[in-house]
């Protein structure tokens, strides 16, 4: 698969006649394992641990180890306690865990590319665009851009990444207590954080990308080569999505689970799709979820400690509250399950999926458990806003597969826009 | 080889990359906020240089504004021609001091008094304004309204 060459390529020439910029088209591509010769198997897993994390206060986090390398080197740091987010692309570190001075990507004057990304609780990460090789189990990606988290911004945080516009609030989640890890491992199924709105010269509300010269900073165009990208996405095998494989968990929760981290899908004997269900997602990387016949949109996260399903009005009639004293969590009296269909969107097939929500008061309540199989909260105030995250919990005792956009299915449907597969 | 090729491939990426800048803002721009009057409805256009549709409903006004990369923000007016909704679907979080004006204070205050639920949207109901944000990377959308300001016999569905 060449998801990096082809497209940037031709953006690449394409920007360099329109703007006069001198841009090389195709760096850091890693070759990609297309030309028809079958690359020897290298070793693709490596281990998810979830447990109370690196500050001592995760739930239903799932972290893995990452291998940094200064470009060209075997000049590498392993970087623990990384969180491994199947809702989010590309990979960022907090700067004060990395303990090399990593390059980073520039505009001709020098200028350092620089990325705000924000999350919908209003907390963001901010911090200049670096590039390194990645090292996961036997996978190498050469040249990937990845963001560092600042810890202490040489350049201010601007307006624009301040979606609450209060500067030193505790929305910068740029300390390992704030974060919960040492960075964030998007492996969702988008090759770049942004892609082509970032590289066509569209600015909207929350643009990511920023030049800052003089300290003044204003939004940047990117070409896709030099986006944030989904570090599996230019691996040199194995790059074509993951495998998510966590263990069943008791209801009530279990004090740390261990589970694996699967590169490739049907590219080796540990990750067929196998009898697996694909659900190809939309342009925004959701597909449809329908319950008592409303559709909603639905995604599976690992960066989301419950399931964020729908609101308790909503789903008053199944016996569902919300927890007096925490906010947006679920308390039903005892656990409740729900059926809703999830829709496979290429032929539109209705596939039933039962989960349960169980009392987040009582689950909290036996603090040595890092682990929750029942854990809910609410996503929305009404139809409008509600949609189904299949977080964490969602994700013990199963095989999860997300397959990135580019790459079709091994089992030959299509999904323009990358799949999940369960 | 394969080495080589790699070194010199840096040395290119050193020194030329393909960013430019496209945009320097040095204030935040004004928008038609939650609130206020509608009056400044034109301004939302321009930042988000979109596509503007006005929308006469029973009982209340719509404003469209539509961008190219997919950004929708909907301003729901009141017959007094106060912005009494505001709503959002965009590929990254909108500026919500813009959007909100004075009312994201009561936001603010709310982040600040409770815990942070990862991954998770954000829902706040106070006296003086309902609000939600959720949402991923790539899919972000949310409402807001301000109940004291609902016009007569709307209902707050009506902000989507």
């Amino acid at each position: 698969m060449t998801l990096r060459n082809g497209s940037t390529a031709t953006l690449g020439r394409f920007l360099a006649v329109v703007t006069g910029w001198i841009f090389l088209a195709g760096c850091g591509n890693s070759g990609g394992g297309g030309g028809g010769t079958t690359p020897t198997p290298v070793p693709n897993t490596v281990a998810l641990e979830v447990n109370s994390g690196p500050a001592n206060n995760a739930v239903n986090v799932a972290f893995a180890d990452v291998t940094i390398c200064m470009p060209g080197t075997t000049n590498c740091q392993t970087i623990p306690n990384v969180e491994v987010d199947t809702g989010s692309y590309g990979l960022r570190l907090l700067s004060s865990a990395v303990n090399f001075s990593l390059p980073t990507i520039t505009d001709s004057s020098n200028n350092v590319l620089q990325e705000c990304i924000q999350f919908a609780d209003t907390t963001y990460v901010w911090g200049p665009v670096a590039v390194a090789d990645i090292e996961m189990a036997g996978e190498k990606a050469s040249s990937v851009p990845i963001q560092l988290i600042s810890a202490s911004p040489t350049i201010a945080v601007p307006s624009n990444c301040l979606s609450l516009g209060n500067p030193g609030s505790s929305g910068n989640l740029n300390t390992v207590a704030a974060l919960g890890g040492n960075g964030i491992l998007g492996i969702g199924n988008f090759p770049q954080d942004c892609g082509p709105n970032c590289a066509g010269g569209n600015s909207f509300a929350g643009y990511p990308y920023y030049l800052c010269p003089g300290g003044v900073c204003g939004f940047a165009t990117v070409p896709l080569a030099s986006q944030v990208w989904n570090p599996v996405a230019l691996f040199s095998q194995d790059d074509n999505g993951v495998l998510i494989s966590l263990p069943a968990i008791p209801a009530g929760g279990q004090a740390t689970v261990s589970g694996s981290l699967i590169f490739g899908i049907g590219t080796q004997t540990n990750n067929a799709l196998g009898s697996a269900q694909v659900y190809a997602t939309d342009a925004s990387g959701n597909i449809q979820t329908t319950y008592s016949s409303v559709a909603y949109p639905g995604f599976f996260d690992t960066g989301s400690t419950g399931v964020y399903f729908l609101d308790a009005t909503t789903l008053g009639p199944t016996g569902i509250i919300e927890c007096a004293d925490a906010p947006g969590w679920y308390c039903p009296s005892s656990p409740v399950s729900l059926t809703v269909t999830n829709n496979t969107g290429t032929n539109g097939v209705e596939v039933p999926l039962t989960f349960s929500i169980g009392n987040a008061d009582t689950l909290f309540g036996n603090l040595a458990f890092t682990a929750f199989n029942d854990l809910g909260g609410d996503s929305g105030t009404g139809a409008s806003t509600d949609y189904a995250d299949f977080g964490m919990p969602f994700f013990y005792g199963k095989n999860v597969f997300v397959g990135i956009m580019g790459a079709t299915p091994p089992s030959g449907v299509s999904a323009t826009f990358g799949y999940y597969a369960y | 080889m394969e080495n080589l090729e790699e070194r010199h491939r840096w040395e290119y990426m050193k020194t030329t990359f393909g960013v430019l800048v496209m945009l320097v803002l040095g204030t935040a721009p004004a928008w038609a906020v939650l609130g206020e009057y509608e009056s400044s409805v034109g301004l939302d256009q321009q930042v988000l240089r979109g596509e503007i549709r006005e929308e006469v409903r029973q009982g209340y006004k719509l404003h469209q504004i539509t961008s190219p990369n997919g950004t929708i923000v909907r301003e729901y007016v009141s017959p007094e021609g106060k912005v009494f909704g505001i709503s959002w679907q965009a590929p990254f979080m909108p500026n919500l001091q813009q959007l909100l004006g004075s009312y994201s204070t009561e936001v603010q205050q709310a982040v600040q008094s409770r815990a942070r639920r990862r991954g998770g949207p954000l829902v706040v109901r106070t006296d003086k304004l309902v609000f939600v944000s959720g949402g991923h990377m790539r899919f972000f959308r949310g409402r807001a309204y301000v109940p004291s300001l609902l016009p007569n016999n709307i209902s707050a569905e009506v902000v989507r």
